[in-house]
């Protein structure tokens, strides 16, 4: 386990990714918490592929806090640590996956550079504090790094930004992935979380639905024609359109959106959506309120979970965008989480 | 096996005839037989809402007709018991989408593995009413102790008088207030009954638990307190041929009802 000066501002990176088990990482962290250099500072922690669950995340959490430092970010390869850490509002990610592959030749060079220079001031605290430096890695992070404090301005964030890269970043990224994959960081950056009502829409035992001849597809969504309509959609009016829809106004209960493509409505989804039709599984359909009473995108038919007794045009001023997409052939509702 | 097809009709709108659908067909399913409601309120379908399985519906009757899909995909299990079954109407179609003969297709068809199959006739005289009772042996003909609804009622009952295949014409007078027959605001039940000159099925007295049980998707035969779930039960069982005796409307159960009872009877007085 190592202790080394992050590259985020005001930050440390603690490694202690070797930890297989939690009391081990509790009985470490803290004595590490105890050097006086760390006190103030934003913590970034690597834990490698520990399972951790939101209360035993919550504690560590608070063991940072009650050592004047903050919790700010969290590398692990484990989902459910990262599940919990998404839950508590920590920013997480997977190096390995997340690098906008158009800042990789840029990158590399700063790699050498940044290394060197984490190397130096590594090795100082390395010293002062007896661990060893052959066990050291360098982290750097993809990610846009939040600053701890939300007044800091554009210009801390390109800073910041520039000195994204890491030392894994010539693996090649798949392209469907990169898609996806951006989706997520920017969504664990910008608050856009997995919602936690799972349930809010149940698959239907439908099966794959995708009429005979038609077959799944993941073309970027990015390259068809979109149909732009402001009007509000009323119960029994359809719209149908090969590529993108994009409406300005509701969609009222009872009305059909059938798009090639993703839909996109600015206000109030409540009928049926489908995105994708001809197999599109990239598709998506995002609202401010995603109330669709069924979620179809390509083959997969999910309904409004009976439980939520929403009414289906729910008029209001307060707005939580939603975004539903395919993950792992399942629907996945995604929303943006109030910061009290 | 062969079911019976009923269709629920009424000519005016508004008076409960997808209330009265949704009721017979839970209060029959309970009762342990196969029952499937077809809604061919094309445009304007409701009868979904009342069962809380808009949610569900993939495949409408429209999808039927036009082949996209199997009958057996396009029934809809209800949520409690797999005995009921909905088929729905398509809500961005009109009446024209379908005409009597395929109905009558869909009807025999369904009859066959069912032991009932209620149809949820729109409102009017028009295509739509020519295809819901174009597959029905049997008609119960809802209204309400209005003049305009007792109108369009005795219309319905000349129309379905002339369809051969049509046996059976009973009445179900819904929304009755006993408190306003009693101060001769509303006409009686013997009153409804000498216009239409029908059998009586049923006596649905107003329950504002209706509003609620639509609104929660649940039909009120499932509430075993509310009275005109009651009363829908013994509508089912009459259908299925047991005599039961109508109920006795008048008699007010809490105290508060007892008290606003005593109310009335004091203005009727007065």
């Amino acid at each position: 386990m190592l202790m080394e000066k992050s590259l985020v501002e005001n930050g440390f990176i603690i490694d202690l990714s070797n930890i297989q088990n939690t009391s081990q990482l509790v009985f470490e962290l803290s004595s590490i918490m105890e050097h006086p250099e760390v006190k103030g500072k934003n913590i970034c922690l690597k834990l490698g592929s520990l399972d951790l669950k939101q209360s035993q995340l919550l504690s560590i959490k608070a063991l940072v806090e009650s050592m004047n430092a903050s919790l700010a970010l969290i590398d692990t390869i484990s989902e459910q640590t990262q599940a919990s850490a998404v839950s508590l509002g920590i920013m997480t990610e997977t190096i390995s996956t997340d690098i906008n592959p158009d800042f990789v030749p840029q990158a590399k060079e700063e790699i050498e550079y940044k290394k060197e220079s984490v190397v130096e001031k590594s090795e100082s605290i390395a010293t002062s504090t007896g661990y060893n430096e052959e066990n050291k890695t360098i982290e750097v992070h993809a990610d846009i790094e939040l600053p701890a404090d939300p007044i800091e301005t554009a210009e801390g964030i390109e800073d910041i930004y520039d000195e994204m890269s890491t030392e894994e970043v010539s693996e090649v990224i798949p392209s469907e992935n990169y898609e996806t994959n951006t989706f997520d960081s920017l969504a664990a950056s910008e608050g856009l979380l997995p919602t936690e009502e799972v349930s809010k829409y149940i698959l239907l035992d439908t099966g794959n639905v995708l009429p005979e001849g038609i077959s799944e597809n993941s073309v970027s969504t990015g390259t068809l024609p979109t149909l732009y309509l402001n009007q509000t959609l009323r119960s029994g009016q359809t719209v149908n359109f090969e590529g993108n829809i994009l409406i300005i106004g509701d969609a009222h209960p009872g009305s059909e959106i059938v798009a090639g493509g993703d839909i996109t409505v600015w206000g109030i989804l409540g009928g049926i959506a489908h995105a994708g039709c001809n197999g599109n599984i990239t598709s998506k359909v995002r609202a401010l309120k995603l109330n669709a009473i069924q979620l179809r995108i390509a083959g997969l038919y999910a309904r409004r979970n009976d439980t939520l007794n929403v009414p289906y045009v729910q008029k209001s001023d307060e707005f939580t965008p939603e975004e539903a997409l395919i993950e792992d052939g399942k629907i996945v509702i995604y929303k943006k989480l109030r910061r009290d | 096996m062969t079911g019976r097809v009923i269709v629920i009709t009424s000519g005016k709108g508004g008076v409960g005839k997808t209330t009265t659908s949704a009721n017979i067909g839970t209060a029959l399913a309970k009762s342990g037989h196969k029952v499937v409601l077809i809604d061919t309120d094309l445009g304007l379908r409701n009868l979904d809402l009342l069962l809380g399985l808009e949610n569900r519906i993939v495949y409408t009757i429209v999808d039927v007709i036009e082949e996209r899909c199997k009958l057996k995909q396009a029934l809809v299990k209800d949520k409690k018991n797999p005995n009921l079954q909905l088929l729905a109407a398509a809500q961005t179609r009109d009446k024209t989408a379908v005409n009597a003969d395929q109905l009558k297709e869909i009807c025999d068809t369904l009859k066959e593995e069912n032991d009932f199959v209620l149809v949820d006739c729109p409102a009017g005289i028009e295509q739509g009413f020519q295809n819901a009772v174009a597959g029905a042996s049997e008609a119960v003909v809802v209204t309400t102790p209005e003049m305009s609804a007792i109108r369009d009622a005795d219309r319905i009952i000349g129309l379905l008088n002339t369809k051969e295949e049509i046996t059976s014409v009973k009445l179900l007078l819904n929304r009755v207030r006993p408190n306003l027959i009693k101060s001769n605001e509303m006409m009686s039940v013997d009153d409804v009954v000498g216009i239409l000159e029908i059998p009586l099925v049923g006596i649905i007295p107003e329950d504002t638990g209706i509003i609620t049980s639509t609104n929660k998707g649940e039909p009120i035969v499932n509430d075993e307190n509310a009275l005109a779930g009651k009363a829908y039960r013994n509508v089912a069982e009459r259908i299925l041929g047991e005599e039961v005796p109508f109920l006795d409307l008048d008699e007010p159960k809490g105290i508060m009802a007892k008290i606003k009872n005593a109310i009335a009877k004091l203005k009727v007085k007065v």
